[in-house]
C-alpha cells in the first residue's frame, strides 16, 4: 500500500481504530506492550502502527545518492522495527487483519503535525503514544511530540503511555 | 574587457585603476578563481567568481560578550570592479559544532547551500540581507552580500543613556515596533519551510540608507527536534528579554548592586537559555505591562508552556504593544 492509498482502509471508520505513532525507542515499544495487554482478546479493535520518519534537510547530505542511501537505511531499520511490534502484538492474540503498519518518510516541520495530518485522513478513535520523559529544559529546545499531539488533537481519544 | 576568468594582471590592474586611482593599484597581488583554500586568499588579491570580478581586502571579524573579535578568514569584504560598491564574500566552510542551550546539546553546521537558497528567498523582503551566490571554479557556492551600513541591533540598545525608565517610555515603543517587524520576517521565513538558523541581537543590523533593521546571516543549520522551529524561536526570546531590559540584566550585578531586588529573586525569574539573565524583567522594573513581561516569561526557568511558532508569539506581541504608549 502506498501512502496516499487508503480504500481499503476506509471501511475500518466504524470500528475500533486505533493509530499507534511509533518510532524506535523504547517509549514505543512500551505503548505498543501497553496495546497489546489491554486489547489482545478484543477482536474488534484494529491498530494501526505508524512511523514518520522526519526526512532531514537536503543541507545535511552531499549529493543526491547520499540522501537516497540514507533513506533505504532508515526504512530497512524501521520495517524491522516495525515488525517486531506486530509482533508484540500477535503474541497477545491479534491476528494479522487487526494489524496494519505505515512507514512514511517525509519532510516535515513538526513530527506531531504530521501525526495529526494522518489521523485527519483517516479518522482513528484513539491515537496512541509513548512519551520520551524528556527534561523541562529538552522540551524547550527540542519540542515534545506527545504534548503537541495532545493539545492540538481533536475528533479522538489521545493516550500516552508511560 | 576579456573573459573575466581569463583576465590578466595588467586587465585587473586597469579595472582597480578605474575604482580607486592608478596610485593605489597594488603591484603584487594573485587572481583567485578557486576558494576551496580560503587561508590562501590575500589582501588585495582580484577574485573571478563567474562573470564577477572583486578586489579582496580585510577579514570580517565576530565577537561578544567581551571576547577579542575573532577574525573570519573566510567571510572577505570586497569592492565590486564592476561598480565599486563594496560586497561581503562568504567563502565554503564546512564547519560542525555543538552547542549548548540551556545545557541542552545541539548538532550545528554551516550550510553554504542553506544560505544561497534563503538569499534567493528574501531577495525581494527588506528585513534581510541581499544578495546572491555563485560557484567558483572549483564548484565551491559563493555567497556574495551586499554590505549594509549601520550598526547592530545590540549596541544601539546599549548606547541608549537615559535611565532604564525613559529608555522603557521614549525609546522602547519604537524598539517593538521595529523587533515584531523582525518577528514577522522570520515568519515568512518559517512560512516557507526553512528556519534562520542563528537568530542573535547581533545578527540585526540597523542599515543607515534604508532606516530599518534587517537579519543577517542564514548560514547555520541544526538537527531539530519535534519542532522545528524552536531554536528561532528561543533567540527571539532572547532578543526580547534584551530589549526589554536594555540589554542583559545580569544576576551576578545585581547581587553586587540592588541586593534587596536580588533577594527577591527565585530560580524560575531566570532565563533558560542563560541561568545567569533574568528573564522576569518585571521583578526589577515594576512599570513593565503584565502583558510584555507574560511574553518574557514564556522563555523563563519557570515557564511551562512555550511558542510553538512565531504566530502565537506575534499575537502575544500585538497585546503588549498596545498596552504601551504610541
Amino acid at each position: 500500500m502506498n501512502e496516499n492509498s487508503f480504500a481499503d482502509l476506509a471501511h475500518k471508520d466504524a470500528e475500533r481504530h486505533i493509530l499507534a505513532a511509533v518510532d524506535e525507542s523504547d517509549n514505543s515499544k512500551r505503548a505498543i506492550m501497553f496495546l497489546a495487554d489491554f486489547f489482545g482478546q478484543d477482536k474488534d479493535v484494529v491498530i494501526t502502527i505508524l512511523s514518520i520518519i522526519p526526512e532531514p534537510s537536503e543541507d545535511f547530505f552531499a549529493t543526491e545518492a547520499a540522501l537516497e542511501k540514507w533513506r533505504l537505511d532508515k526504512k530497512a531499520e524501521m520495517d524491522e522495527v516495525l515488525a517486531g511490534y506486530s509482533e508484540i502484538l500477535r503474541s497477545a492474540g491479534f491476528v494479522n487483519s487487526q494489524i496494519m503498519t505505515r512507514l512514511i518518510i517525509r519532510k516535515c516541520t513538526s513530527i506531531a503535525e504530521a501525526i495529526l495530518e494522518e489521523h485527519a485522513r483517516l479518522h482513528y478513535r484513539m491515537i496512541v503514544v509513548g512519551r520520551r520523559g524528556i527534561s523541562h529544559k529538552e522540551e524547550f529546545v527540542f519540542g515534545s511530540t506527545s504534548n503537541r499531539i495532545l493539545h492540538h488533537a481533536t475528533k479522538c481519544a489521545v493516550m500516552v503511555v508511560e | 574587457m576579456s573573459n573575466p576568468l581569463t583576465l590578466s594582471k595588467e586587465e585587473a590592474k586597469a579595472l582597480i585603476a578605474r575604482h580607486v586611482g592608478i596610485d593605489r593599484v597594488p603591484n603584487k597581488f594573485s587572481i583567485i578563481t578557486d576558494t576551496t583554500d580560503f587561508f590562501k586568499v590575500e589582501y588585495d588579491d582580484v577574485m573571478i567568481l563567474g562573470d564577477e570580478t572583486y578586489w579582496i581586502k580585510r577579514c570580517e571579524k565576530e565577537g561578544r560578550f567581551g571576547l577579542d573579535e575573532e577574525p573570519k578568514f573566510w567571510v572577505r569584504r570586497a569592492i565590486d570592479l564592476a561598480d565599486g560598491s563594496i560586497k561581503i564574500i562568504k567563502l565554503v566552510f564546512y564547519e560542525k559544532f555543538e552547542t549548548r542551550i540551556a545545557d541542552v546539546v545541539i548538532k550545528c553546521f554551516r550550510s553554504p547551500k542553506k544560505e544561497a537558497r534563503i538569499l534567493n528567498l528574501v531577495a525581494d523582503h527588506p528585513r534581510f540581507m541581499h544578495g546572491h551566490s555563485v560557484n567558483d571554479s572549483a564548484g565551491n557556492n559563493v555567497r556574495i552580500l551586499e554590505f549594509i551600513p549601520g550598526p547592530r541591533l545590540d549596541q544601539i540598545v546599549e548606547n541608549v543613556v537615559d535611565s532604564h525608565e525613559d529608555y522603557f517610555y521614549n525609546h522602547f515603543p519604537a524598539l517593538l515596533d521595529r523587533y515584531i517587524e523582525l518577528v514577522e520576517a522570520i515568519k515568512y521565513l518559517h512560512d516557507q519551510g526553512e528556519k534562520h538558523g542563528d537568530i542573535r541581537r547581533d545578527h540585526v543590523l540597523f542599515d543607515r540608507e534604508r532606516k530599518i533593521y534587517r537579519w543577517i546571516d542564514f548560514d547555520y543549520n541544526f538537527m531539530h527536534g519535534e519542532s522545528m522551529w524552536s531554536f528561532d524561536l528561543i533567540g527571539l526570546g532572547n532578543i526580547i528579554i534584551f530589549l526589554t531590559g536594555r540589554g542583559d540584566v545580569l544576576v551576578g550585578d545585581l547581587y553586587y548592586t540592588q541586593r534587596a531586588l536580588y533577594d527577591t529573586l527565585w530560580g524560575e525569574d531566570l532565563s533558560i537559555s542563560y541561568k545567569n539573565r533574568v528573564a522576569n524583567v518585571k521583578k526589577i522594573y515594576p512599570y513593565i505591562p503584565d502583558s510584555l513581561n507574560r511574553i518574557l516569561l514564556h522563555f523563563s526557568q519557570g515557564a511551562r508552556i512555550f511558542y510553538e511558532n512565531t504566530a502565537q508569539m506575534l499575537d502575544d506581541l500585538a497585546s503588549a504593544r498596545a498596552d504601551l504608549s504610541p
